[in-house]
């Protein structure tokens, strides 16, 4: 029970720097130099933090900075995401983003059509208020509902490694959700499309069941049976 | 004193020379004494002012001014410079520089430069000295055709033009690879060529004609001399006329493929239209080629504009200007309503 | 403040636009009702499109949406027009459907065919030449042809077709009006004798797939025949006409001999029914640039896609366009989107996918998919 409680507070914790968590998609991190130097600003692309910025009166700030242009992603589009376009980064191999993009995209049609169906399927008015029909939603849910509270990590002492659990950062756990996401979504039978199965499995995320889920708790319950080795953090 | 001279050799020049040197340094100190008794105190003159006001410029008084700085302003040109001649820097009353010089420095000016001298000039070829010129020789021209008194009746009877171009150039040598270049132009019509004999000239000078302009040019730059050039071009014009009036077997093969033009009349198009016309009043006829292509399609209604549709179909290409045009022909020759614009 | 207005706007007129009409005859509409969906009922549409002649992405759309609703647009509606106007007793008049690609040609084909249902027609409909000619499954199902010298028979396909046409025109055949006018012998014990219902023949196809082709050959001509003596009026409708005239197809003989589409029976067949020497007839062809492969799919426009042959064979035609959505059409294809829940989120939308998609209709639905 305690351990529960425990757990409670750590999510109250993480739903608190849940604001943060835009800014940590958000943010542009460069593996490489880029041609711009440092004092050049990250532009601002959404017409809602232009108004913003308008109404706080920054505007005439950053008129004299100069400022990085946008990239191709980072646009004002009404249904630009950018956790959407964090997960088609991480669907995407060998730089072809058309591609990845098209999956996505039709991982995404696919929900839409189970959930239309689902929604003609159900008889009374509650049920069918109950189902989400947008798909970004349900990414947004399931991306929320596979995100690790806690990680191991391995720990050398007198000669055996322990797996000592600890807290985890925002962005690790962000990313070890879309990890596992599509890890589970590449687990098919070779007759089945990537964007079917990622469908399904996002629809399972969303509804806190399926493989990545399970996952997730699976790690919880490891890092809540190796508190005993949590000292090792910092002895 | 007596001494020196008792010890001295003589007929030994040294001996005299070192007897004088001493007699004279004695005498001297004797003398230095005396000066600086009665000379005043002499200043110490370092910056030597004395000297440099002593220096003066000693000039020749019989040296005339430069004879280009006393030119009259209202002076005949032409008496002055009457031929080519070298550069001359006192005959020519012109601030002019010339000469290569490293960035930001002015051009050496007209005296005693080279580069001037070097290149050939056209100082003799004033617009007020050609025009007395030409005066002169006016009298050994003839006189213009009266009746070539316009561009088109020049042009009618003339309508060979040859161009070609003369370079004047600061080089060694006054030969320019381009004056070699003939151009020959002509109006297409002025060759009074028929249908086939044009069709057959056209094929064969290729890209040498403009539609717009109808001329016809033909340049030539492959001879060293202009005179080749001059000839190859009459011969090239002449040889491509009289090749176009001649007619080949092979040229009564052509079909409609080779055709650039689509003829309507000897076409599927025609044939499908009489044959509709007939079916239509019901009346069955095998019609032969000679036939169809004779048809009178005035008796059929709305197909003078059927006609004009795919011909300008065919030969203008398909676009949707000419597909509407077909389109709404079509509906007129059928009957049908006109499409609705909405 | 100003905005907020502005959205209420929109939302209101959003709301208030109408998108659906009750008009389901294609006979009645008029020009009041483009741009208006109707609904096609589940059995017409199952009888007329069950065994093909609606596109893939459409029937998916059709499924999702629990319902088969096409637009009403101005190119079927013209194309009605000129029907309703002309003379039934001259020649047969060609249609030709042209247009981009995504800019519903089949739709409109779809469209006519329920008109030509609804007003009486025999109907003769070809969904995609290209699934003859160019689709070519692993074992396609090819043979020489026993009557005509040189010609290669599909016989998989043509009962294929023999069964779309046979339940087109279920109620038309049930009523065995239709007779056929001489004996057919298709080998020593198998015949189809005169005055027999035109029924049989498709029966007869259909049951000896082996004779398959040349039962469609005869079904031609007597179609012909009985339209010529005014016992039925007949609609033919070719989607992808244009890949009966490219010079080549992708089928191989046994003898691995690449076969030129004129070398096909069912070519011959359907050129003989093109023809406009038979009246009672109305004939409505589309020409598209995916029929044919992509080394002529520079223009759209029928004479380029059709070959000088092609041209001068349906000469004199009308052509008739089909384009994109206009405003209107585009304002109620969205209304409707949202109204089946494909289309979701700020009224902004709109304009950005209107933008995006050029107002073509395939584009506009494949944008709205993933929202």
């Amino acid at each position: 029970m305690r351990n529960l409680t425990n757990q409670l507070l750590l999510f109250k914790k993480y739903i608190h720097e849940l604001n943060s968590f835009r800014a940590v998609i958000q943010s542009r991190c460069y593996s490489r130099p880029t041609s711009f130097p440092d004092y050049f600003q990250n532009p601002i692309f959404r017409k809602e933090d232009q108004l913003k910025l308008i109404e706080n009166n920054e505007l005439s700030k950053l008129a004299s900075v100069p400022i990085k242009p946008p990239a191709v992603y980072e646009t004002s589009s009404v249904y630009h995401d950018p956790l959407v376009n964090k997960v088609i980064n991480h669907v995407m191999e060998e730089g072809k983003k058309k591609l990845a993009r098209s999956l996505v995209e039709k991982a995404f049609e696919n929900i839409k059509r189970i959930q239309i169906e689902r929604y003609h399927l159900a008889t009374t008015p509650e049920q069918k208020s109950k189902i989400v029909l947008n798909p970004k939603e349900i990414l947004h849910t399931a991306i929320e509902n596979c995100k690790p509270l806690l990680q191991l990590t391995p720990i050398k002492r007198g000669g055996i490694t322990y797996q000592v659990p600890g807290p985890i950062t925002e962005k690790r756990s962000l990313f070890l959700a879309i990890k596992w996401l599509l890890e589970a979504a590449n687990e098919k039978e070779r007759t089945v499309h990537f964007p079917e199965q990622f469908a399904w499995e996002l629809l399972d995320a969303a509804n806190n069941t399926g493989k990545v889920v399970k996952r997730k708790q699976d790690l919880h319950r490891q890092c809540e049976a190796n508190r005993a080795y949590a000292h090792y953090r910092w002895q | 004193m007596s001494v020196f001279i008792k010890y001295s050799k003589p007929g030994s020049l040294g001996a005299v020379f070192n007897v004088q040197v001493l007699w004279r340094f004695n005498s001297t100190t004797a003398e230095s004494i005396r000066k600086e008794e009665d000379e005043e105190f002499r200043v110490l003159d370092i910056l030597k002012k004395k000297d440099r006001q002593q220096k003066k410029q000693i000039r020749r008084a019989d040296i005339q001014p430069d004879r280009a700085d006393r030119m009259a302003t209202d002076q005949n040109w032409g008496n002055v410079w009457p031929g080519p001649k070298t550069f001359h820097p006192s005959s020519v009353p012109l601030p002019i520089r010339q000469g290569y010089v490293p960035k930001g420095q002015a051009p050496p000016g007209k005296k005693a430069n080279a580069e001037l001298m070097k290149i050939p000039n056209f100082l003799h070829l004033t617009p007020p000295v050609i025009k007395t010129q030409c005066e002169a020789i006016k009298k050994y021209c003839t006189e213009w055709p009266k009746l070539l008194n316009s561009e088109e009746t020049i042009e009618k009877h003339y309508p060979l033009e040859i161009i070609s171009s003369d370079y004047c150039h600061a080089s060694p040598t006054i030969r320019n690879p381009l004056a070699r270049v003939v151009n020959l132009r002509i109006k297409l019509s002025s060759l009074n060529l028929d249908k086939r004999a044009r069709d057959k000239f056209l094929r064969l000078i290729g890209d040498r004609y403009d539609e717009k302009t109808d001329l016809v040019t033909f340049i030539a730059d492959r001879c060293p001399m202009r005179k080749q050039n001059l000839d190859y071009v009459n011969y090239l014009l002449t040889a491509c006329y009289h090749e176009s009036w001649s007619v080949e077997d092979w040229e009564s093969e052509k079909t409609e493929e080779d055709m650039e033009y689509y003829d309507w009349n000897n076409n599927a198009s025609k044939r499908s239209l009489v044959n509709w016309f007939l079916k239509c009043n019901n009346e069955e006829k095998e019609l032969t080629d000679e036939e169809y292509k004779n048809f009178d399609i005035s008796k059929i209604p709305n197909a003078e504009g059927y006609k004009n549709a795919v011909n300008s179909l065919m030969n203008d290409g398909e676009c949707d200007a000419t597909l509407k045009t077909y389109g709404s022909s079509v509906r007129k020759l059928l009957g049908l309503p006109e499409k609705k614009v909405t | 403040m100003f905005t907020r207005n502005f959205r209420n706007i929109c939302r209101r007129y959003s709301q208030s636009v109408t998108f659906r009409t009750t008009e389901t005859s294609p006979v009645q509409q008029n020009d009041n009702q483009v741009g208006l969906f109707y609904t096609i009922e589940k059995d017409v549409c199952k009888k007329l499109f069950g065994h093909g002649g609606l596109p893939k992405s459409y029937m998916k759309q059709t499924k999702t949406f629990t319902e088969t609703t096409l637009m009403i647009r101005q190119p079927a509606l013209d194309v009605i027009d000129c029907i309703k106007a002309s003379d039934l007793n001259k020649p047969a008049i060609r249609y030709v459907l042209y247009g981009e690609t995504g800019t519903g040609k089949s739709l409109t084909l779809a469209h006519l065919i329920h008109y030509a249902h609804d007003a009486g027609f025999l109907i003769v409909h070809v969904p995609w030449v290209s699934e003859w000619l160019r689709r070519v499954p692993r074992h396609k199902e090819m043979s020489n042809s026993q009557t005509r010298e040189g010609f290669v028979d599909l016989p998989l396909d043509a009962a294929a077709w023999l069964l779309h046409f046979k339940t087109q025109n279920q109620t038309l055949l049930k009523c065995g009006d239709l007779k056929i006018s001489k004996d057919y012998v298709w080998s020593k014990r198998e015949q189809t004798s005169a005055g027999a219902p035109l029924a049989e023949l498709v029966e007869q196809g259909i049951s000896r797939v082996k004779y398959a082709c040349d039962v469609i050959d005869a079904l031609v001509y007597e179609i012909k025949l009985l339209s010529n003596n005014k016992q039925c009026k007949t609609f033919v409708a070719v989607d992808g006409y244009n890949c009966f005239f490219y010079p080549m197809t992708r089928l191989n003989t046994p003898t691995k001999k690449k076969v030129k589409p004129e070398e096909v029976t069912l070519t011959t067949t359907f050129m003989e029914l093109t023809k406009n020497d038979w009246t009672n007839g109305v004939i409505v062809l589309s020409v598209d640039q995916i029929a044919v492969p992509e080394d002529h799919q520079e223009s759209y426009l029928p004479k380029y896609l059709l070959y000088k042959k092609g041209f001068e064979h349906l000469d004199p035609f009308v052509p008739v366009e089909v384009g994109r959505y206009s405003e209107k059409e585009f304002l109620s294809c969205a209304s409707y989107y949202r109204d089946r829940l494909w289309l979701r989120g700020p009224e902004d939308l709109e304009t950005e996918l209107k933008l995006a998609s050029a107002c073509n209709p395939y584009k506009f639905m494949e944008l709205c998919a993933p929202l």
